[in-house]
């Protein structure tokens, strides 16, 4: 039954994005309004295919209905109601179906928008490459991967559960929705990139009608990128959020070339230039979620959260050639008329400084997509394979990061087309006076590593120039308005949403990148036994092991270690790591118990509890910053949604003359 | 063809291409494959020392001339317990033969459960987990457990299985030891 | 501020950034045994966990190899000496960090040549940019805007 309806959801989806694509076929090339607006019809055809199938899916898992493979295979009676309802992307096949339902919303919401410009060929054209990454989705999901299978044999009276890692902690719920809202957000750019190439209309209108949308999927795939970084640092339990593991990978090459385009866009809307660049960058953005999919879901590598099924593989990887056969077609199709008019002035701009942004972010791209798929390359050379880690990635990534840091901290400053080295020093005296006594005083109090003096350095600089531009511009308004600095600052904000988001959101990056360069230098990492009332110093801390606890129900038993952490004199309460071992699972998996602190964590894991006599064997880590990366992811997605506000036009009332206050208002007054 | 453009679509497509088709070739074959046979193949077995449970001490040296299976294991181990009986038939049939000997080095695990469970199956073969035994694991270059190896009598690796072992690979381990002496 | 004083202000600058720069670069104490033991087992794949080093992993067999990588400084092994015993022992694969020699040298090499061209690229690019000349007016144009502009006498 409910098979039956999931099963009928797909086919509707599959129906409904062919249909569609015909119609709108139709209407574009004969001009036919009516073909539009029935194909235009289909889309929400589409959504509701998948609403019924994630519905099935949902309800088939709530009800435990293990006569569905899916579900016995990721679900238990024991699986608690929060990880049951995750369920939906524990495994492949019903990570692929949410993809489908969040494709559809996102066609759906782009079908709406643009509900007044239905024979406008380019919007027909755009929902066509859309309709057409969802029929084969809706097609993949009919052939390969369906998640409606039934079990073979009798029925079983319990599933196996999902993945233990996949069942131990709240962030499962957020993380992978988040990035799945960002991975298919980026096919709305694409499509219309896409549209933009077959209308020979490539001008900057598909960027404005693309910004919206693309600013969203970015922000949503940052999120839940970060969502993902917390999540290994609260569960995988080796004090790290990082590990350049071909999944983290994966879905962090999108974002690089994602957020180059984010910037080279500007390029293109206020001097017309770069289209193939764009171009280019999206289809690759798009190619890219399609190749991360692929390369973990295929089983080709392996890692911490590949699933292998190899059936899987030969699909993702013809649907991957298609893109980038057709993207590059059309682009080759287009080479002569593609050609942009316009210059880059000086190299003193903030043109110029966007071509450096993009170098560097292709740069960055290219040595994480290269540094994923090496192993496979050199296996298909040599017969062997080598493998490419942490230290690889760490030392490729820290110059370019460095690079973009400075970048950063020099854009504000620089206006567009050119500029006099008069007004750039003035400009830039400040900040970067800020910069090199933050370097002098980390290398002074701190650390003498390079990367971390750099780091810290840099990121001063950065919030300083930010600072300054943003102080200027409300001390500004104040004058101009007469009202407080809250208010000023408000207006400066509301007066252009787009550029005080993007500067938000370069406040979160300069966060992230304190956490990084920090955590590179200062930390401790110990391993210690202990037996019941015995104290160890680590750092600061006096760590006490108070005694064992031992918990079971059906989904798992755990053991924790109650820890007494003492700073300084100060008691800062008790911390409890355990091991859980589930019913489904060889090895125990360790919840780490984590200290939060503005400068340093303090990062608890029970390695062992099996050593005899009551002992247990405790991992304690010293952490610098963490918590700034936490911050910093929330300050990107505070900043992408300012940036999203639409601008707000000033309406004349907003000012009154010189000293003409209105009533209850204060005038020129500092808010305290 | 004249456009520039074109020759750099032309060059991408290409390089995607040649990406594509090793992709596809890679496609359904394990990415560990060249993983699963030991570098020691062949080699002059590492030395190491171990302890027994009566408190003897085991060394390499004291095995010349046999043929010596290794066995590395753990108690926590599902696979490692799949392949228990094999391993105990196997001694019971052997326990008599003084030209082959196996040995049970734990891997990862702590002392007081190996002990408990050498006992509780009878794994006379099994030494303790101390010292001697976490080098041997490094020596071995043991990359996860259950994993064997057949050491000829004239001290050479000459055979190894990552996994659990079957009645066959056990008995082919013991030909292929003994064929090397 | 005045053209002298900033001057001034920046000479100031370039002399703090020389200080950082002989801070950074002058020659810090030996590093102790137990971070020799870390930097070096941050080049190891752990071979029983997934995308570890051997630093970072919990397992026995990792703990055994940072023991081991302690023994082996003391007896005066070098960093070399003691990869390539690893790669002996596990194969090349072990190294987290490709070696430069072989194809290996291709990871390293591919994304600098990248980089450096793209930025030739765009430096050439800005520069021939940068050599057309700009639509200047002549003196003839300002004669004209300077006619246009003037008051008419003969009104």
């Amino acid at each position: 039954m409910r098979a039956t309806l999931g099963i009928l959801g797909i086919a509707i989806g599959l129906g409904a994005s062919g249909v569609g694509i015909a119609l709108l076929l139709r209407g574009v090339l004969r001009n036919d309004v009516a073909a539009m607006r029935a194909g235009r019809a289909c889309v929400f055809v589409v959504l509701a295919g998948a609403l019924v199938s994630v519905a099935a899916m949902e309800w088939a898992l709530l009800t435990h209905d293990f006569s569905i493979k899916y579900v016995a295979e990721n679900n238990a009676r024991s699986t608690p109601t929060l990880f049951t309802i995750t369920g939906l992307w524990a495994a492949l096949e019903g990570s692929i179906l949410l993809w489908s339902l969040i494709l559809a919303g996102y066609l759906s919401f782009t079908a709406h928008r643009f509900r007044r410009r239905l024979a406008d060929p380019m919007v027909g054209w755009a929902l066509i490459v859309g309709l057409t990454v969802s029929l084969f989705f809706f097609l993949f999901m009919a052939v390969a991967a369906n998640p409606f299978t039934l079990v073979e044999g009798l029925v079983p009276l319990d599933g196996r559960g999902p993945n233990p890692l996949l069942q131990n902690h709240p962030l499962m719920a957020f993380h992978p929705p988040m990035l799945y809202l960002g991975y298919v957000g980026f096919t709305i750019p694409f499509s219309f990139a896409m549209a933009a190439l077959i209308t020979g209309r490539f001008g900057e209108g598909w960027l404005a009608d693309t910004r919206r949308t693309t600013l969203v999927a970015w922000g949503f795939l940052t999120a839940g990128i970060i969502l993902g970084a917390w999540w290994s640092y609260e569960v995988l339990g080796w004090g790290g959020y990082w590990g350049w593991d071909p999944v983290e990978n994966a879905s962090l090459l999108p974002w690089i070339t994602g957020t180059a385009f984010i910037h080279s866009v500007m390029v293109q809307e206020r001097r017309g230039m770069l289209r193939v660049w764009n171009l280019s960058l999206v289809i690759a953005t798009f190619a890219l979620t399609i190749l991360g999919t692929f390369l973990t879901r295929s089983g080709i590598i392996t890692s911490v959260h590949a699933f292998s099924q190899s059936t899987i593989g030969p699909w993702l990887l013809s649907f991957l050639f298609l893109v980038m056969a057709s993207g590059i077609g059309l682009i080759a199709w287009r080479a002569d008329a593609l050609h942009a008019p316009g210059r880059i002035d000086s190299p003193v701009s903030r043109e110029a400084a966007f071509l450096a942004n993009n170098l560097l972010f292709a740069g960055l791209a290219f040595v994480v997509l290269l540094g994923t798929v090496f192993p496979l390359l050199a296996e298909a050379v040599r017969g062997s394979t080598l493998s490419v880690g942490a230290p690889y990635f760490d030392r490729m990534t820290a110059p370019l990061g460095l690079l973009l840091l400075f970048l950063m901290a020099l854009a504000p400053a620089l206006p567009w087309r050119a500029t006099s080295g008069e007004v750039l020093q003035n400009r830039l005296l400040v900040p970067a006076y800020v910069g090199a006594v933050t370097m002098v005083f980390t290398l002074i109090v701190w650390t003498r590593d390079w990367s971390t003096v750099l780091g810290f350095g840099l990121a001063a600089f950065a919030v300083a120039a930010i600072t300054r531009v943003t102080f200027v511009a409300v001390r500004a308004r104040r004058r101009a308005d007469s009202v407080g600095w809250a208010r000023a600052l408000g207006r400066t904000v509301a007066g252009n949403p787009r550029r005080y988001g993007g500067l938000v959101v370069h406040l979160g990056v300069v966060a992230i990148a304190v956490a990084l360069a920090a955590s590179g230098s200062f930390g401790i990492k110990r391993q210690v036994r202990l037996t019941p009332g015995q104290s160890v110093t680590v750092g600061a801390y006096t760590v006490t092991f108070v005694k064992l606890h031992t918990r079971a129900n059906a989904q798992k038993s755990s053991v924790s270690a109650d820890l007494a952490i003492v700073r300084g004199g100060d008691r800062l309460g008790t911390y409890s790591p355990a091991i859980s071992s589930y019913r489904n699972a060889n090895q125990g998996i360790g919840t780490p118990s984590v200290r939060t602190g503005a400068f340093e964590d303090l990062y608890l894991t029970l390695v062992s509890s099996r050593s005899g006599r009551g002992r247990v064997t405790v991992g304690i880590q010293v952490q610098s910053m963490t918590v700034w990366i936490w911050i910093g992811g929330g300050l990107m997605a505070l900043g992408t949604v300012i940036a999203l506000a639409p601008r707000l036009r000033r309406r004349p009332a907003e000012h009154p003359l010189p000293g003409e206050a209105r009533p209850g208002e204060l005038v020129g007054a500092e808010p305290s | 063809m004249k456009h520039p453009l074109r020759w750099a679509a032309l060059a991408v497509g290409v390089v995607v291409a040649i990406f594509a088709i090793i992709l596809a070739v890679n496609v359904g074959t394990d990415p560990r494959a060249d993983l699963n046979t030991s570098r020691l193949l062949g080699k002059p077995a590492p030395d190491f020392s171990l302890t027994k449970f009566d408190g003897t001490e085991l060394k390499r040296s004291d095995l010349a001339g046999k043929t010596v299976i290794i066995n590395f294991w753990n108690s926590w181990c599902r696979p490692c317990r799949d392949e228990l009986p094999v391993l105990q038939q196997w001694y019971r049939a052997h326990r008599t033969d003084e030209s082959v000997v196996m040995v049970g080095i734990p891997r990862d695990d702590s002392t007081r459960a190996i002990r408990q469970a050498a006992r509780d199956d009878q794994m006379s073969w099994a030494v303790a987990n101390d010292q001697g035994a976490k080098s041997a694991t490094l020596a071995f270059a043991t990359r996860g457990q259950p994993e064997s190896f057949v050491i000829s009598p004239r001290g050479i690796i000459v055979g190894s299985v990552l996994g659990p072992l079957t009645p066959a690979t056990m008995d082919q381990m013991v030909r292929v030891g003994k064929r090397n002496g | 501020m005045n053209r002298p004083a900033r001057r001034l202000a920046w000479i100031g600058l370039g002399v703090i950034v020389l200080g950082i720069v002989v801070g950074i670069a002058w020659p810090s104490p030996a590093e102790s045994r137990s971070e020799h033991v870390r930097r070096l087992a941050l080049e190891f794949r752990c071979v029983d966990c997934e995308g570890l080093s051997v630093a970072e992993s919990a397992t026995a067999s990792a703990a055994e190899q940072r023991r081991d990588i302690g023994v082996r400084i003391d007896r005066g092994e070098t960093d070399d000496d003691i990869r390539s015993a690893y790669v002996e022992l596990f194969g090349e694969n072990v190294l987290l960090r490709p070696a430069t020699n072989g194809v290996g040298v291709l990871v390293w090499a591919l994304p600098i040549g990248v980089v450096l061209l793209g930025g030739i690229g765009i430096f050439v690019a800005l520069r021939r940019w940068s050599r057309q000349p700009r639509l200047v007016s002549t003196d003839d144009d300002d004669a004209l805007v300077a006619e246009l502009r003037m008051p008419h006498h003969d009104d």
